[in-house]
């Protein structure tokens, strides 16, 4: 009798799981991985109502809305001349939808709604931005330079989008590292070691910063597609970054406008400088294109972005003063970068206004997002690329929601367009602020930022990012040592080396997580099943 | 008109299972991860071989003229 | 070759950055102003009523405590200048002209500014942006920072005297010392030169650490020592080098070069007198620190520059001083974690040798090298090749 009463307990228990999903210290995420591989054997049920929202609204639709892109974006005939011509498209853009599931594991209910969007802006700016550059490259067209190729204007990936709005009605504007580059690392972390390995073969030595070896060594390596007849480049963020024009220009021979931003930004007098040195830039793409400088167009474009940093500040105000802001900790930080970087484009304005909608009901409806939180983490300095989901590992493992990060901040303003003054002021505050530089460089008590974020958003433990190879940051490693003993506050370091993943491996960085809490907290993991598994070869 | 609408209904009947069949192989696909397994152990395997074997510009003989731009200056 | 009269002296004002003459100038009421890059202009901190010194950290083998702030994984060259910070080896500056010129030396800086580091109750560091161009903008931009963080904090702090006139003073000065280097250089051009690099670097290196006014009667009477000095009849050196490079104030890296064959006859990197020993020139009516801005922009070469022509340039501005030194070969040589100096050794390695026919040793180095044998191995081996090459062209 007792048993059947068991059985039947566990009937209604299978059932009950299989309908809403395994609460959350029963799930065993880490039980799905195949050894090594980071593939599933099978992917996670979520319940019925979020597995099917997953299958139908997240992976086919995705799936399906790529095929879309591409085909709206130049067609499939130019897409598939470059993935057979490029690395880095071939070996990393088809398998995004496992870069969707690293991310989104173990999210349920609102958090499943919303934070998808954020990848589907990703995916699909990344196709607008690498079809164009099939379209326009003379390296797949038998070296011809067609059209779209005198209409393209091609930029470091430090400079801004926005610079280039001027000219939105007539040319595209395509980064030059960030699609072959920084993009990939996140979605499959292959690539971009043929990179670094390609420019350490001609003599540079391993300790640069990793990230300006891979964009100096998709040149070395001749995967750099031919897609404009001229660029602008940036000093942006760091020496490195300087030193990689270097080569750049080299591989690159064609004409090269160099923008750097002044480094001391808080000083009043460098503004000018500045703002000087935009203009300059303008004047330099006129001359390059025949085509003037259209202030309607700049305006407009400025004004549409100012809707996304609106929204964005909307957000931050959710996630820092309520428990009911429904997107985690790797959707925020890639989607808040890489369009702020990006600059304004239709498809981040698609996106907000469905994140929006849930936002809004998450609000309403007091939902708490994530309801298993032991921690509201903020994470600071540059993370690694290549463990971007750490955020989502952290949270099924230890209840560690990263609520903010130090990215995410770095661009935080509103340009104003009332004047055209007004306008390149802000833009050159913009500029000098972005890239990897607000809290970098321009005196380093921009870096200690940290603790009034930390108050703001009501957190109370730090992610301390610590790339190895950034001088910068290593050069206030013991002041944050100092502070973090003075302030009382919880703080891990992360190790990594940007993209890659060779230095420092995921499982590494694991470990130390798991040190942290267990050995510093005291505290039990949520799924012990993610404390230790290999996923040496995974994507 | 009866005979018709039999046809139809058919028809309709054929697409409804056609869906459901490619719906249930398509969440198999999903559930069970086979697009990532194939992309794994077949799609990135095959395109690796082709990008490390594919014949590469030396960049290294790049030519390098140093007079050959001006300054822009504005 | 007959010793040098004062080289001992200079070795030994080279032990110290708190050297003899920097005490003897600061117990005369002289303000000491620490700086440590080409662009934070020697001239303006050699004003009448201050003094510059370049910061060195000699015999700095083990920074410990700037490690545990500065970590493992930056250069040498700044952790060992943090580290002589906190030994208290510039206690006796006054003030530091700091420049965001290079992460690390920013970052050791930015701990003079944040910690209390120097005791020196009226210390203050001050830091000016240096642009990456050689445009009009640039000029205007820099000169203006001079003029507000550097002479404006100058006489405010220090009620330095920040007049034209006496910009002109401190300009004259440094100019004579420049000539007197420069006269003393140019005797490693002689195809036997009767002056050996390391001789050569321990002067320019007195000259960037010591007060002016006081190191200027020793570099006269060694450029009039040198103007009788014989060489030896048979050259102890198999071929003429040029030095490229990043940072480097250590003179016995020079000499290990020498030791090897190979005789160092130009010294173009940071620290070096390429560079900052070029005449300051000042047009009629033209404001002295407008023709100070524009010079210490125009005479540099330092890879931060990013201008297209300018990254260009600065391959045939090698090759120039190449064959105007007479040199047989090239050595570039950066410290280990140095960001600029990484790329750019690269590609002087490769096109220097591809486009200008000058060989190449490309050397990654630590700020002192205590571990010489590998070094002495690969300096060897190039002055070899260098050898073989010259038999061959039939020299």
């Amino acid at each position: 009798m007792a048993k059947k009463i068991k059985n039947k307990e566990e009937l209604k228990k299978l059932a009950k799981d299989f309908w809403y999903g395994k609460p959350h210290g029963e799930r065993h995420l880490g039980e799905l991985y195949i050894e090594k591989t980071g593939l599933y054997k099978h992917r996670e049920w979520r319940g019925v109502s979020d597995t099917m929202y997953y299958f139908y609204n997240v992976w086919l639709y995705n799936y399906a809305m790529m095929v879309y892109d591409l085909i709206r974006y130049g067609g499939l005939g130019v897409f598939l001349k470059g993935v057979w011509r490029y690395r880095w498209v071939g070996q990393t853009y088809l398998t995004v939808m496992h870069w969707f599931d690293r991310g989104m594991e173990g999210m349920r209910g609102e958090v499943l709604r919303a934070a998808p969007w954020h990848y589907r802006g990703m995916v699909s700016e990344t196709i607008r931005q690498f079809q164009h550059m099939f379209a326009a490259d003379a390296n797949l067209h038998g070296g011809k330079h067609n059209d779209a190729w005198h209409h393209t204007m091609a930029h470091n990936e430090t400079v801004w989008g926005g610079i280039f709005y001027p000219w939105r009605d007539k040319f595209e504007n395509v980064a030059m590292e960030m699609i072959p580059y920084f993009v990939t690392c996140h979605v499959n972390s292959h690539t971009v070691q043929n990179y670094i390995d390609a420019v350490q073969s001609i003599g540079l030595p391993g300790d640069p910063c990793p990230m300006c070896q891979a964009e100096a060594g998709l040149f070395v390596l001749d995967d750099m597609p031919d897609y404009s007849p001229f660029v602008i480049t940036s000093n942006e963020a760091c020496d490195a970054s300087v030193s990689t024009s270097i080569l750049q220009d080299w591989f690159l021979d064609k004409p090269l406008f160099a923008m750097p931003q002044p480094m001391q930004f808080d000083d009043p007098l460098v503004h000018k400088h500045c703002m000087n040195e935009i203009e300059e830039c303008w004047k330099f793409i006129e001359e390059q294109t025949g085509v003037p400088f259209n202030w309607e167009m700049l305006k407009k474009h400025l004004e549409q972005q100012n809707e996304l940093q609106e929204f964005e500040h909307e957000k931050w105000e959710v996630s820092a003063k309520t428990n009911s802001y429904p997107i985690n900790g790797v959707a925020q930080a890639l989607y808040r970068i890489y369009y702020s970087q990006d600059g304004d484009h239709e498809i981040w304005h698609h996106c907000d206004k469905k994140v929006r909608k849930v936002l809004e009901r998450c609000v309403r409806n007091k939902t708490n997002t994530f309801p298993n939180t032991r921690h509201r983490v903020i994470a600071w300095s540059c993370a690694p690329l290549f463990f971007s989901n750490w955020p989502t590992w952290a949270y099924n493992c230890w209840g560690l929601n990263v609520i903010i990060n130090m990215d995410s901040l770095m661009f935080d303003m509103t340009i104003r367009t009332d004047s055209y003054e007004h306008a390149l002021e802000d833009m050159a505050t913009y500029h000098m602020w972005a890239p990897m530089r607000r809290m970098a460089v321009g005196g380093m008590h921009h870096i200690f930022e940290l603790w009034e974020n930390m108050e703001k958003f009501n957190c109370d433990f730090v992610m301390m990012y610590d790339q190895l190879q950034c001088k910068g940051m290593q050069g206030v490693h013991g002041l944050f040592e100092d502070e973090f003993r003075d302030r009382n506050i919880h703080a891990i370091w992360m190790p990594h080396a940007l993209p890659d993943s060779r230095t420092v491996t995921r499982a590494e960085i694991r470990r130390i997580v798991n040190d942290y809490m267990t050995t510093v907290m005291h505290e039990e993991p949520l799924d012990p099943s993610l404390l230790d598994f290999d996923d040496s070869m995974g994507w | 008109m009866k005979k018709c609408k039999c046809k139809l209904g058919k028809l309709l009947l054929k697409l409804l299972g056609g869906l459901l069949v490619a719906n249930v192989a398509l969440f198999l696909v999903f559930f069970f991860d086979l697009d990532g397994k194939l992309l794994f152990y077949v799609g990135e395997p095959m395109l690796k071989k082709h990008y490390d074997n594919m014949p590469r510009k030396d960049t290294l003989k790049a030519p390098y003229d140093v007079d050959k731009y001006p300054s822009y200056e504005y | 070759m007959k010793d040098l009269k004062h080289l001992i002296y200079f070795e030994d004002l080279l032990q110290e950055a708190n050297n003899k003459l920097v005490q003897q100038a600061k117990s005369e009421g002289k303000y000491a102003i620490g700086y440590t890059c080409f662009f934070m202009p020697e001239v303006l901190l050699d004003l009448p009523g201050c003094f510059s010194v370049r910061l060195r950290a000699p015999r700095c083998t083990s920074p410990d405590i700037a490690t545990y702030y500065m970590s493992a994984r930056v250069c040498h060259y700044g952790r060992s200048l943090f580290e002589r910070a906190l030994e208290g080896g510039y206690n006796f500056l006054d003030a530091q002209m700091a420049t965001e010129t290079c992460t690390v030396t920013c970052r050791f800086q930015e701990h003079l500014q944040r910690m209390d580091v120097i005791k020196n109750p009226n210390f203050f560091c001050e830091f000016i942006d240096v642009p990456f161009k050689k445009t009009e903008n640039s000029y205007v931009h820099y000169r203006e920072q001079l003029r507000f963080h550097v002479l404006g904090k100058l006489h405010e702090k220090l009620g330095v005297d920040v007049s034209d006139e006496a910009l002109m003073a401190a300009i004259e000065q440094q100019n004579e010392v420049s000539r007197l280097i420069n006269e003393i250089g140019d005797y490693r051009k002689l195809d036997n030169p009767t002056i050996t690099g390391y001789e050569f670097a321990v002067i320019q290196l007195v000259s960037l650490t010591c007060p002016k006014y006081l190191i200027l009667p020793y570099l006269r009477e060694t450029a009039e020592e040198l103007k009788t000095r014989e060489p030896d009849a048979k050259p102890d050196f198999r071929c003429k080098v040029v030095l490229a490079g990043s940072e480097n104030d250590d003179p016995d890296f020079t000499k290990l070069i020498e030791s090897c064959g190979a005789r160092v006859v130009c010294d173009r990197y940071c620290y070096g007198a390429v560079e900052s020993r070029q005449i300051i020139h000042v047009a009629e009516g033209q404001d002295p620190l407008d023709a100070i801005a524009r010079h210490y922009l125009d005479a540099s070469n330092c890879p931060r520059f990013m201008p297209q022509d300018v990254m260009r340039g600065r391959k045939k501005e090698l090759a120039r001083l190449v064959k105007e030194y007479k040199a047989d070969g090239l050595i570039v040589a950066s410290n280990k974690f140095c960001e600029y100096w990484s790329y750019e050794r690269v590609i002087d390695t490769i096109v220097m040798k591809r486009d200008f026919d000058i060989p190449v040793c490309s050397i990654e180095k630590e700020y002192i090298n205590a571990a010489s044998g590998q070094l002495r191995t690969r300096f060897q081996a190039f002055v070899e090749s260098v050898e073989i090459k010259k038999i061959q062209e039939g020299k």
